[in-house]
């Protein structure tokens, strides 16, 4: 583990280098406290510093109070290191953000064994930080295809439109639905239908920009929302989606599988007051219309609705 | 005027302490001792001229950085009387500044042969 020792005393630096090196920390030296927080501000800067009290530019509680503003960062432990002794000093530390606080001349066993605990609320921390995050991913994402939820993807879509109405932008929105999926689970079981839907999801993000939005709107069906996207383009990019998963098989345990989409969209540079139930309406309108037009096509929901591409055949495998 | 102990018989660098700090590592006390050498003198005369000038800011800075240096080394009556001097400082007392720094010069002046009858014996 990294360690930041920040002391403008060279003897001091040297008997913390020694004595940290020796307990296998990866030792940064530094001898004032400005250096300290341009170093423990790096994105992968040392989770652990011990700070001199005294410092020049920047003493060690300077150092803390700047370091406890930036909320952005992984924590850090903070110790302080002085001769200072009495109890206004140790409460001036601990209120500047220093978690911990150490007399000189120190003792490297209760040095190494405080550095420790720092260690251990280090770690706990980062359990508590990746929990958070999971939990935060299984809140958001749906957990076979691993695409935004429908809750988080009608969400993104809500925003989407004020964004649209309010940069007087365009957004384009498809409801893609796969075709005679029902034929896929019954035939070849739900595992094999599961296979598919994660491919198909993992398709679909490989077909949009990295600021677009994929979501599993329903059990086979998919909502995608395009930021910034020509109304001129929509169609085009639906046929990509389109393309991307009819062209190519998926491969599943029980072998490849031709499956095929149908897209409803809808393209437009001013939603006016339209809600996004409106929205999915009119888009849900336009897949209907697809998969009454012989489904594996895209058609466009506005007036006068598109035929881009002439059907072709729904699942065969 | 702070007290300071009678301590003219006693070593004025406790070794034995300084190496179980370090794991008996004798290269890091060559190391430390160098360093203190290199560095005290001119701490030492930036010090006197800042008492002489009643400087007590000054006083505290230095003073704190000899306790620091001199704790590293395990000079501790040294150590406390300069701490006693940077307490002076900080307080922006000049009374008596002259009389403390007497027994602390005295005290560094007996480190000194200590000190380099160790790095002799460890060239040794």
């Amino acid at each position: 583990m990294k360690i930041l020792i920040a002391d403008d005393d060279e003897m001091s630096r040297r008997l913390l280098e020694r004595t940290l090196e020796h307990e296998g920390y990866g030792v940064i030296s530094v001898e004032n406290g400005r250096v300290a927080l341009e170093q423990l501000s790096l994105p992968d800067g040392p989770r652990m510093a011990l700070l001199d009290w005294m410092m020049p530019e920047l003493d060690g509680p300077g150092v803390c109070q700047e370091i406890r503003r930036q909320h952005d960062r992984p924590y850090v432990h903070l110790v302080l290191l002085t001769s200072r002794v009495s109890k206004q000093d140790v409460v001036a530390g601990l209120e500047a953000g220093a978690d911990d606080y150490l007399t000189k001349p120190w003792d490297p066993a209760e040095l190494t064994a405080r550095l420790r605990v720092g260690q251990r609320i280090l770690q706990l921390e980062d359990r508590l930080v990746e929990a958070r995050e999971t939990m935060r991913f299984k809140a958001s994402h749906d957990p076979l295809t691993s695409l935004f939820n429908r809750g988080v993807i009608l969400d993104l879509l809500a925003r989407e439109l004020s964004r649209t109405r309010r940069e007087k932008g365009c957004t384009v929105v498809m409801l893609g639905d796969l075709d005679n999926f029902k034929s896929v689970n019954d035939s070849y079981g739900h595992a094999v239908g599961d296979e598919v839907l994660r491919e198909i999801a993992r398709r679909l993000l490989d077909s949009v920009r990295s600021y677009d939005f994929v979501g599993r709107y329903g059990g086979e069906e998919f909502l995608v929302v395009l930021n910034n996207c020509d109304s001129a383009q929509a169609i085009a990019r639906a046929e990509e989606v389109r393309m991307g998963i009819a062209n190519h098989q998926v491969q599943t345990m029980r072998g490849p599988l031709h499956i095929t989409m149908s897209l409803g969209v809808l393209a437009s540079r001013n939603w006016d007051r339209r809600v996004v139930e409106e929205i999915l309406i009119e888009t849900d309108l336009a897949l209907y219309k697809a998969k009454a037009d012989g489904r594996n096509c895209v058609r466009l929901a506005e007036p006068p609705v598109l035929c881009a591409v002439p059907r072709a055949d729904s699942v065969t495998s | 005027m702070d007290q300071h102990p009678d301590c003219s018989t006693q070593a004025a660098m406790n070794l034995a302490e300084l190496l179980i700090r370090v794991g008996n590592d004798r290269d890091l006390v060559w190391e430390l001792i160098v360093i203190f050498k290199k560095k005290s003198p001119l701490l030492m005369s930036q010090l006197k001229e800042s008492v002489a000038l009643g400087d007590t800011n000054r006083v505290e800075t230095i003073c704190h950085v000899l306790t620091g240096m001199l704790s590293c080394i395990a000079a501790t009556r040294a150590a406390a009387l300069a701490g006693q001097l940077e307490q002076m400082g900080r307080e922006g007392r000049t009374l008596g500044l002259s009389d403390a720094l007497t027994p602390f010069e005295q005290e560094v002046a007996k480190l000194l042969p200590e000190l380099d009858g160790f790095t002799l014996e460890a060239k040794l």
